[in-house]
């Protein structure tokens, strides 16, 4: 696949938004930036820093993506901080944090930070702010998850590191707690230019509903998701069937995995139980790099759903937004943010509110496509990867005049 | 989205600036402030303490970030307390102050402060926003900086203006007056001063731009220059030749 430019994306957003971003990087041009995440693919973190190192390097910025390693036990552990801090109650004991500590000790043995600005995404690398007090660079807690509800143990054990670092980035306001340095409020983006978001051919469609045997004689309701307990499928499978009663139609429930997420096999167990011998329904455990393929499940689709109990941002919701598609999302987490109820797609509460929602706009194409219309005008304005590619510039520029309300060229 | 690209019938206007006309851009990082309000009586308390960078951000926010379409409230605080809190009579008020008539951000948060405490004195209830709908005060950092584009006549200025992004075009009209403390907006300002255009200058100075999209007024600037530039048949052929 041939490197997407920055300049690609003027088709797609105004082109003078990309000359603004220019000129932004020319301001920061040659400083250099390191991220850290804990995982190189699956989830939407490893997506956005996928793309927006290489256009960072683009445009003058030197950037450096590395992903910290860990074994099992340690993602067993961080994934418990995720639920933990998302407000599910876990055993917490010495041992978690031993294995917490001393995973991120290993790393920064192979590490150094010798860059102008270091961000460390979520909470799994950030005890690696230890390498702060030997670093010149400004140090940067980019928290992708909600921590308006966290277990208290857990949070107080990571704050001992969040509250070390120079400024924080959050994705929504109710997502922030109380710490001693300046947090910025930044949503993350998707990329229109990638294989899970680019314009599709009827014919592609077509393929990959063939070779997931999914006629398309009926309407489809889809939920793009890991299979998380968090994102409810069982609660959309409920809801897909109080819908059934009244109006014919399929289910998709189709998700990946990611490398830092050991608990997937168990939920799509359990979700393959409650689905039964249901023909209608289809339950996809999809490979990692199948982009191509979640990309025409979604444009499939008649609607798309995210029952959410609980939601970082969302990207899912943004990716059938981009795609035109009516969208019927749990009021939670960032994706109030980018829903505006009965304007760019439809916030819900519950299983019934979910089934009625489905059935309405079953019912009432013309709706579902004008929301469908706003939603992709609400992603194009300010959700695409071109703002969190202006963002991380400003970024560049803002952790260096922290006490300013103004910076003037 | 505008097409940038449209120099056909160009005329040349001969009034030339002594001083150019430099379009800015500003861009904005949203800093969190930490601070929340679940109910009007913890929200006037706490916007009193507020630095005026509050107010500007949230009375510009929806306007700023929703330029391709116009919505329900046109601000943060009407859109509040109507759609959590439910007290649309309040809401419209606020909804509709006319922010234009504001040279100072003290004055403009002072009639915020004085139409929330006069409802409050008149409430049977005060009612509570639910977990998670809370109101979140925020303010930004602005980065301003200039643009290649410099213009000394109307022709170029209007050239120019099809081509700046939006947040150009915000900065110019509705930063530079409120935040920075400018009479006017940038460009009636450096038409009066520079081109004498005393007329045009208040035309594009009484366009109220909270009625607009950014699109929608970007256009009608466009339209105000043409129509002082441009003689009427040549108008009237390029709207021909747009709608074919």
């Amino acid at each position: 696949m041939a490197t997407i430019k920055l300049a690609d994306y003027a088709k797609i957003i105004r082109s003078q938004n990309v000359d603004e971003i220019q000129l932004l990087a020319e301001k920061v041009s040659g400083l250099s930036l390191k991220m850290v995440n804990s995982t190189l693919v699956g989830g939407g973190v490893a997506e956005i820093l996928n793309r927006s190192v290489p256009l960072l390097n683009e445009l003058g910025v030197k950037t450096k993506w590395e992903v910290i390693k860990g074994d099992s036990d340690f993602f067993s552990v961080t994934k418990g901080f995720h639920n933990a801090l998302h407000g599910n109650r876990i055993e917490v004991n010495e041992k978690i944090f031993e294995i917490y500590k001393n995973t991120n000790a290993e790393n920064l043995k192979n590490m150094d930070f010798s860059e102008d600005v270091v961000v460390i995404h979520d909470p799994q690398p950030a005890a690696l702010i230890e390498a702060k007090k030997n670093s010149k660079a400004k140090w940067v807690w980019r928290c992708h998850i909600d921590l308006s509800h966290p277990q208290n143990e857990v949070w107080q054990f990571l704050k001992q590191y969040v509250s070390q670092f120079d400024a924080s980035i959050f994705s929504a306001p109710w997502f922030a707690k109380e710490l001693p340095m300046p947090q910025f409020f930044i949503t993350p983006s998707i990329d229109p230019l990638t294989e899970k978001n680019r314009d599709l051919s009827k014919s592609e469609i077509d393929k990959v509903m063939r070779k997931y045997d999914i006629p398309r004689d009926k309407p489809i309701v889809t939920q793009i998701s890991r299979f998380d307990y968090l994102k409810d499928p069982i609660g959309v499978i409920q809801a897909y069937k109080l819908v059934k009663k009244h109006i014919d139609c399929r289910l998709i429930l189709a998700g990946g995995s990611a490398t830092d997420d050991p608990e997937g096999a168990k939920v799509l167990a359990e979700v393959k139980t409650a689905a039964g011998n249901d023909p209608n329904i289809h339950i996809l455990s999809l490979p990692p790099f199948s982009d191509f393929e979640i990309n025409a499940l979604q444009r499939a689709s008649t609607i798309v759903i995210q029952k959410s109990l609980r939601e970082g941002f969302g990207l899912t919701v943004t990716e059938a937004m981009w795609k035109g598609k009516p969208v019927i999302a749990s009021a939670v987490g960032g994706i109030t943010l980018q829903i505006i109820h009965n304007f760019t797609g439809v916030l819900v509460h519950s299983i019934e509110g979910a089934a009625y929602q489905i059935r309405y706009l079953l019912n009432n194409p013309q709706i579902a496509e004008r929301l469908g219309k706003y939603a992709k005008e609400q992603v194009r304005e300010k959700f695409l990867i071109t703002r969190i590619i202006r963002n991380y510039l400003l970024l560049l520029i803002a952790v260096f005049h922290l006490d300013d309300n103004v910076v003037q060229f | 989205m505008v097409d940038s690209k449209d120099n056909s019938f160009k005329l040349v206007d001969h009034r030339k600036a002594q001083k150019p006309f430099r379009f800015s851009t500003s861009s904005v990082l949203v800093i969190l402030t930490g601070q929340r309000a679940r109910h009007l009586k913890e929200f006037i308390e706490k916007l009193k303490t507020m630095p005026d960078g509050v107010i500007f951000y949230h009375v510009h926010n929806a306007f700023r970030e929703y330029h391709f379409a116009p919505g329900k409230y046109t601000n943060d605080f009407a859109y509040w307390i109507g759609e959590v809190l439910g007290e649309s009579t309040l809401a419209e008020k606020i909804a509709n102050i006319e922010i234009d008539d504001y040279s100072s951000l003290i004055s403009l948060k002072e009639t915020i402060i004085k139409l929330v405490e006069g409802f409050l004195t008149c409430a049977v209830e005060i009612r509570r926003a639910p977990p998670g709908k809370e109101f979140y005060f925020c303010r930004n950092m602005s980065f301003i900086m200039p643009t290649k584009y410099e213009v000394r006549n109307l022709d170029e200025f209007c050239d120019a203006l099809k081509r700046v992004g939006m947040r150009s075009l915000y900065f110019h009209f509705f930063e530079a007056r409120l935040r920075l403390g400018h009479k006017s907006n940038d460009f009636s300002e450096w038409m009066r001063r520079e081109l004498k255009e005393e007329d045009l200058a208040l035309k594009i100075e009484k366009l109220n731009p909270y009625l607009y999209t950014l699109d929608g007024l970007r256009n009608r600037i466009i339209e105000l220059i043409e129509e002082k530039i441009r003689p009427p048949f040549v108008r009237i052929i390029k709207k021909w030749l747009r709608l074919n």
